[in-house]
């Protein structure tokens, strides 16, 4: 039995005629509450980082184009007109020529031009602002406007994500508002606590670690949303994050975890609504002794031992006891929602017995019978690293430590909070950790995670695994352009991966959004949830009392 | 006195039942591998038998990971217990030296000890050790004994520190002085006796703060690792399941209640008993 | 009167001074970085992270950054906080007070309950009430405060509805609302963190008012003020109350600190933005302004608080001559 007190406290105050807002006369949409963990650090775009900030930028500032539902990243494939109505190649594909729409307005009712695509490419390059994804636009050469709305893009080079990596990092900018203001004091500039974009949705009110406001953009040029609001409420604590959902005060949550899925409440008030996934976890082996002198791991360095021990790691098991049916195991090191994922890569099986003779052949014995392998006098036994804000993470180290103890390896279990967690890594003080990785649509980050430390490549190569076929797979990857070849190229990287067994590739959590039934929403992309908000609604049977408080600014 | 103080309390009805308790509670901790029906780490089924009810079988049904809460409850006090007892032993100790040295010595390392106290006791004691936790990063228990213990002994050093104070002025010390005896076989031999039933108070009331605060870092992450049990990450391995798997934080939550709620009571009746016995002298 | 005054002050400040540098010292030799949290699984050049470092003027030795901040402090300026991007002030000015009224509210309400509950066990001295409360308060000094915090948000809070999960306020425009309606929603979200922390305070209080009670009933001017036929409860509020205040007087002084660390498990918990929550994310995120700030203001206060409570105690409740 439920009581609703936020009924009550409206009931009230209709009850005494109180000074409440009176209805709009012409109400339609309705406010969408998104309950999530972490708040936005920041809304300027070039420095937009995590999922959250992400979000809200993506909500109040459009892109020239948006990616294709089926996460496309080869030529332009796919990709719905936004701010660039059309757009056409040169014959040698080193320009590309975008036409604005000329309905497209910022907030303040300016129009969209060039010149706001030239000023945010110029931002976004420029080393005092220190945009995150500047490597995105490194491609880039300059950017011209012959009139006010063509921006004609030149490449420094022809490459199959030409197109994707401009479109997807890059947002046009108002820069009748911003081109004043010094580029190194943007990103604290009270412009920017107040930003005006070209988005669905305007910027209202902003509490940090609080509440943030949206309000939607009713001169938006591709149509009115169709929810008047978006208002995303921050909570520290993961229990309080789906309370909220659970308890009815919020409509959305990214990400349901399993215990969140058993406590959703049976009148069907919420519904799972899944949509793919777009990370994977793994267990990472350190092939490098820590220590000035990087000498071989004494345990890890061998191949063979590394697929000993995926051989006795349980995945189905594993996944079923902390997912459920909620994720899958992992094959390699691309989550299944990439483009270039293939289901039919052949894993290492799990296979105890051939785990134990492998072992055995390889010198790692027990002879004293102590429940414990050593070889020459030293123990199988290492550490595993894991993040204490993780608690899927540490599960999975929990029945790990049980899988291999039955063939005899010994395994510490060390928390770490998440800073010393991530700078462990960097410097490459562990033996074992627990590793995950949110992917996106482009295959190409899989040279930073696992290609060979170098140039260019492998900097979060935090095990420094080192495979020449696997390196000279992406790079032709990478080379190709037609997408039968990349496909090929990269599913022989993937399989030189998974046959050296750098890491144990554990499980691909899948994706669900705890969504209100009321809210009729469009289907997600892992990648980015929000993207097709524009056109979510709310049934306008089942409104609330509280979709009638349109965020106002104070 | 002491012994006269110890009379008292033997006799005393709640004193008794509290260190049954406790004693109960000490033996199962001991007798642990003895009496557990199942390895508290052993997973036998982490699909099937994950997260069953109570039962016959398994007494306080079993975990996330089909391990036995029973068992794991049992060894859990081992750890609890024993960081516990570590850390009352270390702040008592610490304290009741830097106390008996500010009121002996007096002067300048009086003053600095104050300081010192009145440094530490801004802060509350969460926050400076998962500060500390956090600094040294390494989880071991007994870096965790070390770290609890160091925070601990403040008020351990004022009860003797008021103490000594007290009872440095009275006839017989000034009579021992007198006689020629050195300020230390003074404090060896009078003032440590008179104070040990108030030094017992505080470790009693020290014990019974350690075991909260274990379970607090464990729930921030921060306390014993697995699979190491302890009362606090067995709660909080149940803490994600409050609603649909109560029996998780049952029998951790009793353990722990119970523990405290003994020591708190041992505490109050010494107390008393020494108000009781300075009252008649 | 003066001279204790001043030498109080000075005294102050150096315990401030001390656990500034002891902190700061505390936090360089922690691993890791204040942006691994913003930048992570990124693909952030070495330049870009150089850059960021360079900008919060972590690039310098340990020394010269304390010396900058010291510098800044006395002209008023508490920094910038990498993790919240906010000057510190800022974020202390809104999450100080949101904790000193939790913890304000625990305090008064945990305080009142349990001085009255300890005079009620007093008069009923060993029958059944004083029984009843004392189980009632050995199990609320007993059970974790988290435990109990998360027993009623899930219960209290989700399950039923009958109180917010989370937060300061609902949600939409507070500014459109009435102020009694806001404050009557503030409440409302107040009432079960403050409910779970006086749960707290008022089972310790009362433990320690009873045990001081008890010992003063047995005085000999108590004895007098029945022989002289004044009523139980008379007895006890006239003539063994005063006196026996003092110790949980103390007691207050000792608290207040936590009004500044806040219940940190509490706030995180309800996710009430307090100092302890505030602090705690801070500490995880090694943000050194903010952690250093939020420190000083808990020492100073702490400093402050104890001083006034013993000119209090001092005055309510003077002290008796020792007997010989």
């Amino acid at each position: 039995m439920r009581l609703l007190p936020s009924r009550w406290l409206i009931l009230a105050c209709a009850a005494l005629g109180a000074s409440c807002r009176a209805p709009d006369a012409a109400v339609s949409g309705g406010i969408l509450v998104v309950s999530v963990g972490a708040d936005a650090e920041t809304l300027f775009p070039p420095l937009a980082v995590g999922t959250q900030s992400r979000a809200v930028t993506e909500l109040l500032y459009d892109k020239l184009a948006e990616i294709a539902p089926s996460l496309n990243t080869t030529g332009d494939v796919g990709f719905a007109p936004k701010l660039a109505r059309s757009w056409s190649w040169s014959a040698d594909s080193l320009t590309i020529t975008f036409r604005l729409d000329p309905r497209a307005r910022w907030h303040d009712g300016r129009p969209v031009i060039a010149a706001d695509v030239q000023y945010a490419f110029r931002v976004w390059t420029d080393s005092t602002v220190g945009a995150v994804q500047r490597q995105a636009l490194a491609g880039v050469d300059s950017i011209s406007a012959p009139d006010s709305l063509t921006a004609r893009v030149h490449f420094r080079e022809r490459t199959p994500e030409q197109f994707y990596a401009l479109v997807y990092t890059l947002m046009p900018l108002p820069r009748h508002r911003l081109a004043g203001i010094a580029d190194s004091a943007l990103q604290n500039s009270s412009e920017l606590r107040a930003p005006v974009g070209s988005g669905p949705f305007r910027f209202v009110s902003w509490t940090p670690r609080a509440r943030l406001e949206l309000a939607s953009n009713p001169a938006y040029y591709l149509g009115r949303p169709g929810l008047d609001g978006v208002v995303f409420v921050v909570a520290a604590q993961g229990a309080t994050v789906a309370a909220r959902l659970l308890a009815g005060e919020a409509d959305f949550l990214e990400q349901l975890s399993p215990p969140d899925f058993a406590q959703l409440p049976s009148d069907g008030r919420v519904r799972a609504v899944s949509y793919g996934g777009f990370d994977y976890a793994f267990v990472q082996f350190n092939l490098q002794e820590g220590g000035p002198l990087a000498r071989p791991h004494a345990i890890f360095s061998d191949a063979a031992l590394r697929r000993a021990l995926t051989m006795a790691t349980n995945r189905q098991a594993l996944v079923r006891n902390i997912f459920d049916t909620l994720a899958r195991p992992a094959i390699g090191p691309f989550s299944r929602t990439q483009w270039t994922a293939d289901s039919m890569l052949s894993g290492i099986r799990h296979d105890p017995s051939g785990a134990t003779r492998l072992l055995d052949s390889l010198g790692w014995r027990d002879d004293d019978r102590n429940g414990l392998r050593e070889r020459a006098g030293k123990p199988l036994r290492f550490s595993l690293l894991v993040p204490a804000s993780s608690r899927t993470r540490q599960a999975a180290a929990v029945l790990l430590q049980a899988q291999w103890r039955e063939v005899g390896v010994l395994v510490d279990i060390e928390q770490a909070d998440f800073n010393a967690f991530l700078d462990r890594a960097q410097r490459g003080a562990f033996d074992a950790l627990i590793g995950g990785v949110r992917t996106s649509p482009s295959p190409r980050g899989v040279r930073e995670l696992w290609g060979s430390p170098g140039p260019g490549r492998g900097r979060q190569n935090w095990g420094k695994w080192s495979n020449a076929v696997f390196d000279a797979q992406v790079d032709s990857a990478l080379a190709a352009s037609n997408i039968t070849a990349v496909r090929a190229h990269f599913r022989a990287a993937y399989q030189a991966a998974i046959d050296d067994a750098p890491a144990i590739w554990l499980y691909e959590p899948r994706l669900f959004a705890g969504v209100h039934r009321r809210v009729k929403v469009a289907p997600l992309r892992p990648d980015a949830w929000w993207s097709g908000i524009s056109t979510w609604s709310i049934d306008p049977a089942q409104r609330l009392p509280r979709d009638r408080r349109v965020p106002r600014a104070p | 006195m002491a012994a006269s103080t110890w009379h008292r309390l033997r006799h005393d009805g709640a004193a008794r039942g509290a260190a049954f308790v406790l004693g109960a509670v000490a033996a199962a901790a001991l007798l642990a591998p003895w009496l557990s029906p199942f390895d508290p780490t052993a997973q036998p089924d982490p699909v099937a038998l994950r997260l069953l009810s109570p039962s016959w079988a398994h007494l306080f049904g079993t975990d996330p990971f089909s391990r036995d809460v029973l068992s794991r409850v049992l060894h859990g006090a081992r750890v609890s217990l024993g960081v516990a007892a570590g850390a009352m032993l270390l702040s008592v100790t610490l304290g009741a030296a830097l106390g008996a040295l500010a009121a002996v010595v007096g002067g300048w390392v009086d003053a600095a000890i104050g300081g010192l106290v009145d440094v530490l006791i801004a802060m509350p004691r969460l926050l400076v050790v998962i500060a500390l936790v956090a600094t040294f990063g390494t989880l071991s228990p007994w870096w965790l004994v070390a770290l609890i213990g160091g925070s601990g002994w403040l008020t351990t050093a004022r009860i003797v520190r008021a103490e000594f104070r007290d009872h440095l002025q009275r006839e017989y010390v000034l009579a021992a002085r007198a006689l020629g005896a050195t300020r230390w076989r003074i404090v060896w031999r009078h003032l440590l006796p008179a104070v040990a039933p108030q030094v017992a108070v505080a470790a009693a009331l020290a014990f019974a703060a350690v075991i909260p605060l274990e379970a607090a870092l464990s729930f921030v992450g921060l306390g014993i690792q697995p699979p190491l049990p302890s009362w606090g990450n067995i709660l909080l391995d149940g803490t994600d399941y409050l609603t649909t798997a109560w029996w998780l934080v049952l029998a951790p939550v009793a353990a722990v209640s119970g523990t405290v709620g003994a020591a708190l009571v041992l505490a109050d009746r010494l107390r008393a008993a020494i108000a009781d016995e300075e009252r008649e002298a | 009167m003066f001279g204790r005054l001043l030498s109080r002050l000075t005294h102050a400040a150096a315990v401030c001074a001390v656990v500034a540098v002891a902190v700061f010292a505390l936090l360089q030799s922690a691993p890791g970085d204040p942006f691994a949290l913003a930048l992570e699984g990124a693909d952030v050049p070495a330049a870009v992270r150089a850059e960021w470092r360079a900008r919060y003027g972590l690039d310098q030795p340990p020394a010269a950054q304390f010396v900058r901040w010291a510098g800044a402090l006395a002209r008023g300026d508490f920094g910038y906080s990498t993790s919240r991007r906010q000057p510190v002030a800022a974020v202390v000015s809104e999450a100080f007070p949101r904790t000193l009224v939790l913890v304000g509210t625990a305090l008064v309400l945990g305080f009142a309950a349990g001085v009255w509950i300890a005079l009620v066990q007093t008069r009923h001295h060993r029958r059944w009430p004083d029984r009843a409360f004392s189980m009632v308060t050995l199990a609320g000094v007993a059970l974790p405060e988290f435990l109990l915090a998360l027993l009623a948000m899930t219960w209290l809070g989700a399950r039923w509805g009958l109180f917010p999960v989370a937060g300061v306020g609902s949600l939409g425009d507070a500014a459109a609302w009435p102020l009694w309606l806001r404050a009557v929603d503030f409440l409302w979200h107040l009432a079960l963190p403050a409910s779970v922390l006086s749960l707290a305070v008022a089972s310790r209080v009362a433990r320690h008012q009873r045990a001081a009670l008890l010992s003063v009933m047995r005085e000999d001017y108590v004895r007098t003020a029945r022989a002289k036929g004044l009523g139980e409860w008379q007895v006890i509020r006239r003539h063994a109350l005063p006196n026996a205040i003092g110790p949980v007087i103390a007691l207050l002084g000792l608290a207040l600190p936590s009004l500044v660390g806040g219940a940190v498990l509490i706030e995180r918990v309800f996710g009430w933005p307090g100092m302890g929550l505030t602090l705690f994310e801070a500490l995880l995120a090694r943000d050194y302004p903010l952690v250093l700030a939020a420190v000083l203001l808990a020492t100073v206060f702490a400093v402050v608080a104890r001083t006034l409570t013993e000119f209090i105690a001092d005055v309510v409740a003077p002290r008796r001559p020792q007997a010989t």
